[in-house]
């Protein structure tokens, strides 16, 4: 850990029991004061954010071992903070939204809305373009991952996906990832170049 | 279901913006810290940090939890 990156020494008071309490006071103090600017119009009351500012002290004090000195340690800390108040936010979220009803009454298939090909200003190109993505997506992908993106696409968040298939965060970014891939190479192998799909984007 | 044509756009974006090693959400989160550090400061980003960045295009849930990040961090600076 770098001495320059933990400047007020917090990492010596917090685990020194006779310094701690007041470390502790101050650091929650800290936390409170960034949750509050990051979170107060989403997290409804107060009392929501008291609670992660403490639930992030005993993550801290469990991880100060963690702390390797690449940032500031209050930016760190800060840091474990947001991550829980994003991870419950979400949670709260969406826990009343049923995802097959995000992704339809046909999770397995991905169908497009007229107005995205039909369009006389579209052109040859993109109608092009969309059917061969509808194609690789049909072939390519499956089930999993067709499902997967399209509660992605929908706004649900990965750590949400991962909780409600008993998988984890990164699992889930893999499966997506690798479901690119495949759109990626298909692309490639009809012929396409990332900037066929970048200006289909714009 | 249907795919709005934003829906549409924002696929195709992530396509063509996939990459053979990306950094997963595990390892970008563990990063935050000290990308935010070098992007408020204006600093160069290593390697690592670039990853971070790349990761970031292609996951709509870290990048907002780096927007929210950047406004607690707003929030401790304006305190000091």
């Amino acid at each position: 850990m770098s001495a320059a990156h933990d400047q007020n020494g917090w990492v010596d008071r917090l685990r020194d029991p006779t310094q701690q309490p007041e470390a502790l006071e101050q650091l929650r103090a800290l936390l409170l004061r960034g949750l509050r600017r990051a979170f107060a119009s989403k997290a409804g009351d107060d009392a929501f954010l008291e609670d992660i500012a403490q639930d992030a002290l005993v993550r801290i004090l469990d991880r100060l071992d963690q702390f390797e000195g690449r940032s500031q340690f209050t930016t760190w800390a800060m840091a474990v903070a947001v991550r829980l108040a994003t991870s419950q936010l979400r949670r709260k979220h969406t826990q009343d939204i049923s995802l097959d009803g995000l992704t339809g009454s046909n999770p397995l298939k991905i169908e497009f809305a007229d107005d995205s090909a039909a369009k006389p200003s579209a052109g040859i190109e993109r109608s092009s373009l969309i059917g061969k993505l509808q194609e690789l997506i049909d072939d390519r992908l499956t089930d999993r991952q067709r499902w997967a993106i399209q509660a992605l696409l929908n706004g649900v968040p990965i750590e949400e996906i991962a909780r409600r298939t008993d998988s984890n965060p990164n699992a889930v970014y893999k499966l997506v990832h690798d479901a690119r891939t495949r759109l990626k190479q298909g692309f490639e192998q009809a012929g396409y170049t990332a900037d066929d799909l970048v200006g289909l984007s714009q | 279901m249907s795919l709005t044509r934003k829906q549409i756009s924002i696929l195709m974006q992530l396509v063509a913006e996939t990459s053979p090693d990306e950094m997963d959400c595990g390892d970008c989160l563990d990063h935050l810290a000290e990308f935010a550090e070098t992007h408020l400061e204006g600093r160069p980003l290593s390697d690592a940090l670039s990853e971070v960045q790349t990761h970031m295009k292609n996951c709509p849930c870290c990048e907002h939890e780096f927007q929210s990040f950047l406004e607690a961090l707003q929030g401790i600076a304006e305190g000091e």
